[in-house]
């Protein structure tokens, strides 16, 4: 369960980096405008130029460990490279580049076709480490109860706090279940794996419920009325900051613009 | 009296009765400890105590007036009636300890700013404060367990209720609870109630023992009336306090003369083996009454 103890780890991280006390506004507000900048620029250089600056912000100001970066940007990389050489190849009609024989077939490879391979994974790699910044340096405390001052309704807003609290307790439950079957040998041979998996689903299920049920209890002895109440206890944005990012964007911006007609080969 | 139940009998709904026509008092700023066996229905009877189960039949007194069951008169009964569940993990909901300690204070109402003071002091007294910003899942079921405790303390209730607070504790984190919980006891007057099947630790924490044996209240007294009665206590399937345990072998097997009220903690032990010595001279006695 690999992806499980993945996804603990970025969220030990989200608490423990160097950045995780600054505001979580300023944190959303830069990682959104690079997404989108990211995925919009018609030229390969600004996307690397925020991958360049998302990489710089999280290895040395959030100082997350370069081999866990890596270890997160390894699996997307290599997806988005292979797509990327199918695209130079499929895609692009004027100029031919070159041509090559694959399969008993020649196939012509444009000019514009590289150019938009190119440009779509740094494109990919641009959102994704802009994306990386924002897991893995705010907490995502943080990021629901901005969604709560965005006005996103209280019924998303509530169950998130919930379903974010009891992943965990809940993960726990399922690895502990997976070990008792384990070692009782569940998992021995295929149809024991798919009797062994689906018992484990519908316990957790009773599970969650029996869970549910003694939660409301708590919350009601002390004095839970149907709303949840949270405490907005979060670090202001610094306008600086704020005005330093929309800049920047800007400036990303015109670059994008400037760049539109560039050409790899 | 501050709780009073009367032939308090619940039934659930798969026909259990778990609850027999109980009868007793509870005092104010008492340290009372509810012992009984798993089933025994210790923990059916604390949640009659602050409204989470109405009773099948059978009455309960809070400071002399019956119960009610409205939504108003619920929240001013949790307001003093603290609950601390025996899993922290059903308790624990929020995201952060600071936001679960904040929980209570806020559906009390109270303002932002006093809520936070609250908060951080209920932390403080917890020796929590320094994991206020950290989810719960960073911690171990001793923190867990303390951060419970502080979410209800921070809504500053009179009487406290914990089911099994030091059941699954390492012997550090037990301590460190049950010396807390005498300290708010003794500084704060909080009145404690808990439900434990921990014989060992009743005689250190409480001043008054009640023994529920299979939804029935057997006996009630001071712990060591109640463990002097070795018959009693065989019979409700728990056993002595070790201490209380080696004192009777001693008087049994060995014939020595020992006190029927036999030692429950070690400082009752050493009391009694410096009196069977024979050794009781000055210094002695100073150090024991500096302890």
């Amino acid at each position: 369960m690999s992806h499980v103890k993945l996804s603990a780890e970025i969220d030990r991280y989200a608490y423990t980096n160097a950045l995780s006390k600054s505001s979580p506004t300023t944190k959303l507000f830069l990682a959104l405008s690079l997404l989108l900048l990211s995925v919009m620029s018609p030229s390969p250089i600004v996307p690397i130029s925020i991958f360049l600056t998302s990489t710089v912000l999280l290895l040395s100001f959030a100082k997350i460990p370069c081999r866990f970066y890596l270890r997160l940007l390894w699996y997307p990389i290599i997806i988005v490279a292979v797509t990327c050489v199918i695209i130079a190849f499929f895609f692009g009609y004027q100029e031919p580049f070159t041509e090559v024989n694959l399969l008993g077939l020649k196939w012509t490879v444009f000019k514009d076709g590289i150019t938009l391979g190119f440009t779509t994974f740094f494109r990919v790699l641009g959102a994704l480490s802009s994306q990386f910044f924002l897991v893995l340096t705010t907490p995502m405390t943080s990021i629901i109860l901005i969604l709560r001052k965005a006005r996103v309704p209280k019924v998303l807003i509530e169950t998130s706090l919930l379903i974010y609290r009891y992943i965990f307790v809940f993960s726990e439950v399922m690895e502990t279940m997976h070990i008792a079957q384990d070692l009782r040998l569940g998992y021995s041979g295929w149809l024991k794996k798919l009797r062994s998996m689906s018992m484990l689903i519908g316990n957790l299920f009773i599970r969650t419920l029996e869970q549910g049920e003694r939660t409301f209890t708590a919350m009601n002895a002390r004095g839970y009325d149907g709303n949840i109440r949270v405490l907005e206890d979060q670090p202001k944005p610094s306008k600086t900051a704020l005005a330093a990012i929309t800049l920047f964007t800007v400036a990303l911006a015109i670059a994008a613009y400037l760049t539109m007609n560039i050409r790899i080969v | 009296m501050l709780f009073r139940l009367e032939h308090l009998s619940h039934c659930y709904s798969d026909g259990t009765l778990a609850l027999n026509d109980v009868t007793l008092d509870f005092a104010k700023g008492e340290r009372i400890a509810l012992l009984g066996t798993n089933g025994s229905g210790k923990t059916t009877l604390l949640h009659h105590l602050n409204g989470i189960l109405k009773p099948t039949s059978g009455r309960v007194y809070f400071e002399d007036e019956p119960l009610k069951y409205d939504s108003k008169s619920l929240l001013d009964l949790r307001r003093k009636v603290g609950f601390v569940f025996q899993d922290p993990n059903d308790q624990l909901f929020a995201p952060t300890v600071k936001q679960d300690v904040a929980f209570g204070p806020l559906n009390l109402g109270q303002p932002v700013e006093q809520v936070k003071r609250v908060a951080d002091e209920a932390l403080r007294t917890v020796g929590m404060a320094e994991y206020a910003e950290k989810p719960p899942h960073f911690l171990s079921l001793g923190q867990k367990k303390r951060v419970a405790l502080a979410g209800v303390l921070a809504m500053q209730p009179q009487v406290l209720i914990m089911d099994e607070p030091t059941s699954n504790l390492d012997p550090r984190a037990t301590s460190e609870i049950l010396h807390l919980l005498l300290r708010l006891n003794k500084e704060y007057k909080i009145t404690l109630i808990l439900a434990t099947h921990d014989v060992d630790m009743v005689p250190l924490f409480a001043k008054k023992l009640y023994i529920l044996s299979k939804g029935k209240l057997v006996s009630e007294g001071s712990p060591e009336e109640l463990f002097a009665n070795a018959e009693l206590i065989r019979s409700v399937s728990l056993r002595s306090p070790r201490i209380a345990h080696l004192f009777e072998v001693l008087k049994k097997e060995d014939n020595l003369p020992i006190n029927p009220r036999f030692p429950l903690t070690i400082s009752e032990a050493r009391k009694e083996i410096l009196r069977l010595l024979g050794y009781r001279n000055e210094n002695e006695e100073k150090e024991t009454s500096n302890r």
